[in-house]
C-alpha cells in the first residue's frame, strides 16, 4: 500500500527546488530551440 | 517483409507477451488488478506514465506530422512540464492522502455523486473512443503491409489487444512497458541513425538538417504572428497555444484521466509519484523532439531519393483502377520528372561553396517542392471523389513507407514490432483504466449486490472485455477521420479536457464552492459551450485552433461555478 511521505526529498534539498529545476529545463530547451530554428531557418 | 524480418517480428511480440503473463501473477483482488497493490518504484512510475501516452500514434504520425508541416509540432509538448509541477503540487498530495482508486472518487468527497458521475462519465466517452483510434493506428500497418482489409485487420489487431490487457492488471502493464519502451527507444536511435547514414556520402548530418530547415521543416519555435495580420488563433501550434493550451490539456490528461492517474496512483509512495511525474517533465520534450526530427530527417532524405507520390499504398491502387488511371499516369511521370531535378538541386545545394549559390539552389529547390506539392494535391483531390473514396491523408503512411521500402533487413522487423508494443502498452494501460473506473465510479456505487473481491477482480476482467469490444468497434469508424492520427486524439481529448479539468480546478482552489450542484450545473453548460465552440471551428466558420478549448472549458467551469455559487447563495440567504 501507497506508504506516508517521510522520506526525504531525492535529489535536491526541497520539492520548491525540484519545480524550479524542471521550468528551468524548460526554458533552457525553448532557447535552445528558438536557435536551433533560426540557424537551420 | 524479409523471413528474417517476420522471424525477429515474431519473437519481439511473443517474448514481450510472455513476459506480460510471468509477470501478471498478481494477486486476485481489485487493488492488484487497478493499482499493483501501490507497490511501485518512481523509474517504473516513469516509464508506465511516459508508456501510456506514447501509444503506436506517436511512432507512426509523428514523424509524418513533422514530414509534412515540420517540427513545430513539438510545441505541443511545452505546457507539459509545467503541469507537472501544478500535478505534484496540487492533485497528488490529495489522491494519495485519500487513497483513491479513480480521481473521480475524490470529486463525491468533495462535492457529490452526481459531480463524479458526470466527470467520469465524460472520461469514459473521451478515453473510450481515442483507444480505439489508437487501435486502428497498428492495423493500418497490417492492413497497409498485406494488403488485408481494414476492418478484418482491426478485429484481428483488437482481439490480440484484449487477450494482453486481460492478461495481466496494472503491474503486468507497468512491467512489460518498461522493457516496451527499452526496445522503442533503440529502434528509434537505429532509424535516425539510418536515415543519416542512407543519405549520399559526402552528405552530413549538418547538411540533412539544412535542406530540411530550408525548406521549413526545422520550424521548432513559432509565434502565431508569421502571417502578419495579427496574432493567428486559428494557428494549431505555436509557442503561445503550446504553452498556454498545453499547460491545460496536459494538466487534464495527466491530473484528471484515469489513464494516467492510475499510473502514478500505483507508486509506493508519495515521493516515488512525484519524482515519476517530475522525471516525465524532463524527458518527455526532448524525446518528442527527437521523434519529429526523425520525420524532418526522412523529409530530407526524399529530396535525394524519389518520394512515393502517395504514401498509402493500397490507397494509390484504388486510384489506378478508376477512370483516373491516365491522370494518375501523367501525374506519376510529372512526379518522377521534379523528384529527378530535386536531387540534382539539392546535391548542387549541399555541395555549393558560396552563400549566394546556396540561396539560388534553394529558390530552385522551393519552386520543385512547391511544384511536386501541388501534384500531391492534386491527386489527393482525386481520391476524396465519391468514385475512389477512403482516406486521402497519408500522413501516418510516410514513416511506415519509409521502413518498409528502404530499411534494411531486420530494422523492417524490428520497427514493426516496435509499434506493436507503443500500441500494447498505451491501449492495455487505457483499457485498464477504462474497466477501474467503470468498475469503481459505476458498478461499485449503483450495484446493490454485495460481492468479494475475488469476484470484483473478475467483474474488471469482464469490463476489459466489454471496452475492448467498444474500442474495437470505434476503431472499424476510424478509417476516414482526416487528419493525422495524433492530431485527432489530442483534439477529441480537448474537447472533453477542459471541463473536466475546471471541476477538480474548483475542488482545489475554490474552498467556497462546496455545493455540488452548482459544479455539475457548470460542467454541464461549459461542455455545451464547448461544443457551440468547436463545432464551428471545426466548419472553418471561426477561426481556432483545438488546443484554446482546454482552457476555455476549464475557465469556464471555474468561471459558470463563481457566477451560479452567488445566484444559489442568494437564494439561500436573501439576507
Amino acid at each position: 500500500m501507497m506508504q506516508d511521505d517521510t522520506n526525504k526529498v531525492p535529489l535536491f534539498k526541497s520539492w520548491n527546488q525540484w519545480y524550479v529545476f524542471v521550468l528551468v529545463f524548460l526554458v533552457l530547451l525553448i532557447i535552445l530551440f528558438s536557435i536551433f530554428t533560426k540557424a537551420f531557418s | 517483409m524479409t523471413q528474417i524480418d517476420w522471424i525477429i517480428l515474431a519473437v519481439t511480440l511473443t517474448g514481450i507477451i510472455a513476459y506480460g503473463l510471468y509477470k501478471s501473477r498478481t494477486t486476485h483482488n481489485l487493488d492488484g488488478y487497478i493499482l499493483a497493490n501501490r507497490s511501485l518504484p518512481w523509474g517504473l512510475v516513469l516509464l508506465s506514465i511516459m508508456g501510456t501516452q506514447a501509444s503506436a500514434i506517436t511512432f507512426l504520425s509523428a514523424p509524418g506530422q513533422a514530414y509534412t508541416d515540420g517540427m513545430r509540432f513539438v510545441q505541443y509538448y511545452f505546457g507539459l512540464p509545467l503541469a507537472m509541477v501544478v500535478i505534484c503540487i496540487f492533485f497528488v498530495p490529495i489522491f494519495s492522502k485519500l487513497k483513491v482508486y479513480t480521481a473521480y472518487e475524490y470529486l463525491e468527497n468533495r462535492f457529490d455523486g452526481k459531480t463524479r458521475t458526470l466527470t467520469s462519465l465524460l472520461f469514459l466517452l473521451s478515453r473510450g473512443v481515442s483507444t480505439g483510434i489508437s487501435v486502428f493506428a497498428p492495423s493500418i500497418i497490417l492492413s497497409s503491409l498485406f494488403g488485408w482489409n481494414i476492418y478484418w485487420t482491426n478485429l484481428f489487431m483488437g482481439g490480440l489487444l484484449i487477450i494482453y490487457t486481460l492478461s495481466g492488471g496494472a503491474k503486468a502493464v507497468a512491467y512489460t512497458q518498461r522493457l516496451q519502451l527499452i526496445i522503442i527507444f533503440v529502434g528509434m536511435f537505429l532509424a535516425a541513425y539510418m536515415v543519416v547514414h542512407m543519405l549520399p556520402k559526402d552528405v552530413g548530418f549538418t547538411d540533412a538538417l539544412q535542406v530540411s530547415g530550408k525548406l521549413g521543416r526545422l520550424n521548432v519555435i513559432t509565434t502565431g504572428f508569421e502571417k502578419g495580420n495579427g496574432f493567428d488563433w486559428g494557428d494549431k501550434y505555436n509557442i503561445w497555444s503550446g504553452i498556454i493550451g498545453g499547460f491545460f490539456l496536459a494538466l487534464s490528461y495527466f491530473g484528471t484521466d484515469q489513464s494516467q492517474v492510475g499510473r502514478y496512483l500505483t507508486a509506493k509512495s508519495l515521493t516515488e509519484s512525484r519524482v515519476g511525474l517530475l522525471m516525465n517533465g524532463i524527458v518527455k520534450v526532448p524525446m518528442q523532439f527527437a521523434i519529429l526530427l526523425i520525420g524532418a530527417l526522412v523529409f530530407t532524405f526524399y529530396q535525394f531519393n524519389s518520394a512515393p507520390v502517395f504514401f498509402n499504398e493500397s490507397q494509390l491502387v484504388k486510384l489506378e483502377n478508376s477512370s483516373y488511371k491516365d491522370s494518375l499516369a501523367v501525374a506519376k511521370n510529372a512526379y518522377d520528372e521534379i523528384a529527378k531535378q530535386k536531387t540534382a538541386t539539392v546535391i548542387s545545394f549541399t555541395s555549393a561553396q558560396s552563400e549566394l549559390q546556396k540561396d539560388d539552389n534553394f529558390n530552385e529547390l522551393s519552386k520543385l517542392q512547391y511544384k511536386s506539392d501541388s501534384i500531391r494535391r492534386k491527386i489527393k483531390n482525386w481520391m476524396q471523389t465519391k468514385e475512389v473514396g477512403g482516406d486521402s491523408n497519408d500522413t501516418n503512411y510516410i514513416f511506415l513507407r519509409f521502413v518498409v521500402d528502404n530499411l534494411p533487413v531486420g530494422m523492417v522487423g524490428l520497427l514493426i514490432a516496435i509499434i506493436f508494443l507503443a500500441s500494447w502498452g498505451s491501449i492495455a494501460a487505457a483499457i485498464n483504466s477504462l474497466a477501474s473506473s467503470t468498475m469503481v465510479d459505476f458498478h461499485r456505487r449503483f450495484s446493490k449486490k454485495i460481492i468479494t473481491s475475488e469476484n470484483e477482480y473478475n467483474l474488471s476482467r469482464w469490463y476489459t472485455l466489454a471496452w475492448g469490444v467498444f474500442c474495437i468497434i470505434v476503431a472499424m469508424y476510424s478509417y476516414n477521420i482526416g487528419n493525422s492520427l495524433i492530431e485527432t486524439v489530442n483534439e477529441l481529448g480537448s474537447i472533453f479536457y477542459g471541463p473536466i479539468l475546471g471541476v477538480f480546478l474548483v475542488a482545489f482552489m475554490f474552498k467556497r464552492i462546496n455545493n455540488g450542484s452548482v459544479v455539475f450545473y457548470a460542467a454541464a453548460i461549459t461542455q455545451l459551450l464547448i461544443f457551440a465552440i468547436y463545432i464551428p471551428a471545426k466548419l472553418k466558420i471561426i477561426g481556432l485552433g483545438f488546443l484554446w478549448l482546454n482552457p476555455i472549458g476549464a475557465f469556464g467551469v471555474i468561471l459558470f461555478s463563481i457566477l451560479l455559487n452567488s445566484i444559489m447563495g442568494k437564494k439561500k440567504n436573501p439576507a
